[in-house]
């Protein structure tokens, strides 16, 4: 398998956002956040097709759009605290159609429709993997760096705020790093996979994980195992690298919600066992 | 010394105001109460007293000399605080020594006297015991304890708590009102508390003021 070149740039590129996306969506899961990726991959896929009916660079103008689009959100989150979704849920119908209908309109768009909400992991180029690379290590080290202060605001943004965190550039900048993320991967692994990528591993550690730090340790050793798991898997069996990847995090996060289920009933069992041959005393 | 003042406060939510030319001010070093009846804008007058609400008219301003010439640090313990996301993955040690971050640097490391400070919060509310059990599964009263030994860990010099004592048993809050009459008493805190029970907690209290519609 890795005597094939384009396999060496597929794992490197799984690595990156291995580290990266999983972290990322612990912070979104906790923060309510879950339908920002979904919503920013959709909007960025809007840039995409706005750069290519424009001539312009694609890959730069579905960057450009995700990033504002990130501040975007974040602004109407503070807008509408309330019905925060709906905003969301807005700007992801118009991304896809405006991405539908310039998409429509390009004649000379480089790949397919269908490739854009899939992907193709294994055809990442060069330059996708540097801005992949370049992406993961400003995330890696924005959330080592501002772990405490995010740490705060994701548990209360008021006590953070009278605390000292600077709650509204914080917020900005996180939302900044969703989008700079999402646009990174989106022509990788697709619009439709982003958020799996960041949501089933964060879901899975979330449900299982004591403590905060572990939740992200979790998460990001189920996004790499899942990863590297489906593009082997993709490879021998012969199956979309993307949809692979989901699957094979679908069933970590299945296994690990049964997991907890069973240690639940199980610990019940045994302290009603001990109640009652305490009674019989 | 007066520490906080507001003169002829006027806020609202929409186009009514629920505050009409507040005047008040909180002196450095009492322990003092705020009650009044459901919807008499009590919260809202703690979050302009905090500024994370700013007024329509009139002023709010903060002493800092009230506080030895430096910044006062506030210890806030909102109302809902406590029901946080019972999944936040988190146990009560943990978040407990996130109080200490506002005062460490960003690449500063959480020594002993931090973890001093964490273990002191904690057997201040009675919850040292719990330390490592996972926030989620805690009742309501433990978790609004847990938020105040945050708040604590945060070495404030003023805290103030927006209906502490939801979700506690008699005995747990006559232990607060004790607490934090001891830590005005004995360490020159500021307390404002919003209460309900101000029938209880009177005898700890150093003044009242009832809000009214």
């Amino acid at each position: 398998m890795f005597a094939y070149e384009f396999m060496h740039r597929a794992f490197w590129a799984g690595t990156f956002l291995g580290l990266s996306a999983p972290v990322l969506g612990v912070y979104l899961m906790l923060r309510r956040q879950v339908l920002m990726a979904d919503t920013l991959s959709h909007v960025s896929l809007a840039g995409v097709a706005l750069g290519t009916f424009m001539k312009w660079n694609p890959a730069m103008t579905g960057f450009a759009v995700a990033i504002a689009a990130g501040l975007l959100v974040e602004q109407l989150r503070r807008t509408y605290r309330t019905y925060s979704e709906v905003p969301v849920a807005i700007m992801m119908t118009s991304g896809l159609a405006f991405a539908v209908v310039l998409m429509s309109l390009g004649t000379n768009l480089s790949k397919s429709f269908s490739s854009y909400l899939f992907g193709s992991i294994v055809a990442v180029s060069d330059t996708q993997l540097r801005l992949i690379g370049g992406v993961a290590l400003v995330g890696l080290l924005f959330f080592a760096l501002l772990r405490r202060p995010l740490y705060n605001l994701t548990f209360d943004e008021e006590t953070a705020a009278i605390g000292g965190v600077r709650v509204g550039p914080l917020s900005f900048a996180f939302s900044v790093l969703t989008g700079m993320t999402v646009a990174a991967a989106m022509p990788v692994v697709g619009v439709l996979l982003v958020s799996a990528l960041m949501v089933l591993p964060a879901a899975l550690a979330l449900r299982i994980a004591g403590g905060f730090l572990s939740a992200i340790l979790i998460a990001v050793a189920a996004g790499l195992t899942g990863i590297y798991g489906g593009l082997t898997a993709s490879y021998y069996i012969n199956t979309p690298p993307g949809g692979t990847i989901a699957l094979i995090l679908l069933v970590f996060l299945l296994t690990g919600i049964g997991c907890k289920r069973l240690t639940l009933i199980v610990r019940r069992g045994s302290r009603r066992h001990k109640k009652e041959k305490g009674s019989y005393k | 010394m007066i520490l906080s003042s507001m003169q002829n406060v006027v806020f609202g939510y929409g186009s009514e105001p629920v505050v009409r030319g507040l005047s008040l001010d909180v002196y450095a070093g009492e322990f003092l109460g705020i009650t009044g009846e459901n919807g008499t804008a009590k919260t809202t007058v703690l979050k302009l007293l905090l500024g994370l609400l700013k007024p329509w008219s009139g002023t709010v301003s903060l002493n800092e000399e009230a506080m030895d010439g430096g910044r006062p640090v506030i210890g806030y313990v909102p109302q809902h605080v406590a029901s946080f996301n019972s999944g936040f993955p988190s146990k009560v040690a943990e978040l407990v020594r996130s109080g200490c971050y506002s005062r460490l640097g960003l690449l500063e490391r959480f020594g002993l006297k931090q973890s001093a400070i964490v273990e002191n919060s904690l057997k201040q509310v009675g919850m040292w015991e719990l330390r490592n059990r996972r926030i989620g599964e805690l009742s309501g009263g433990q978790k609004q304890r847990i938020c105040i030994a945050r708040a604590l860990a945060q070495e404030p010099n003023v805290l103030i708590l927006d209906e502490p004592t939801t979700g506690m048993d008699a005995a747990s809050r006559i232990e607060l009102y004790e607490l934090m009459h001891h830590q005005v008493r004995r360490h020159g805190f500021t307390v404002i508390m919003v209460t309900h029970g101000v029938e209880e907690a009177g005898a700890y209290l150093d003044r009242v003021i009832a809000l009214e519609r």
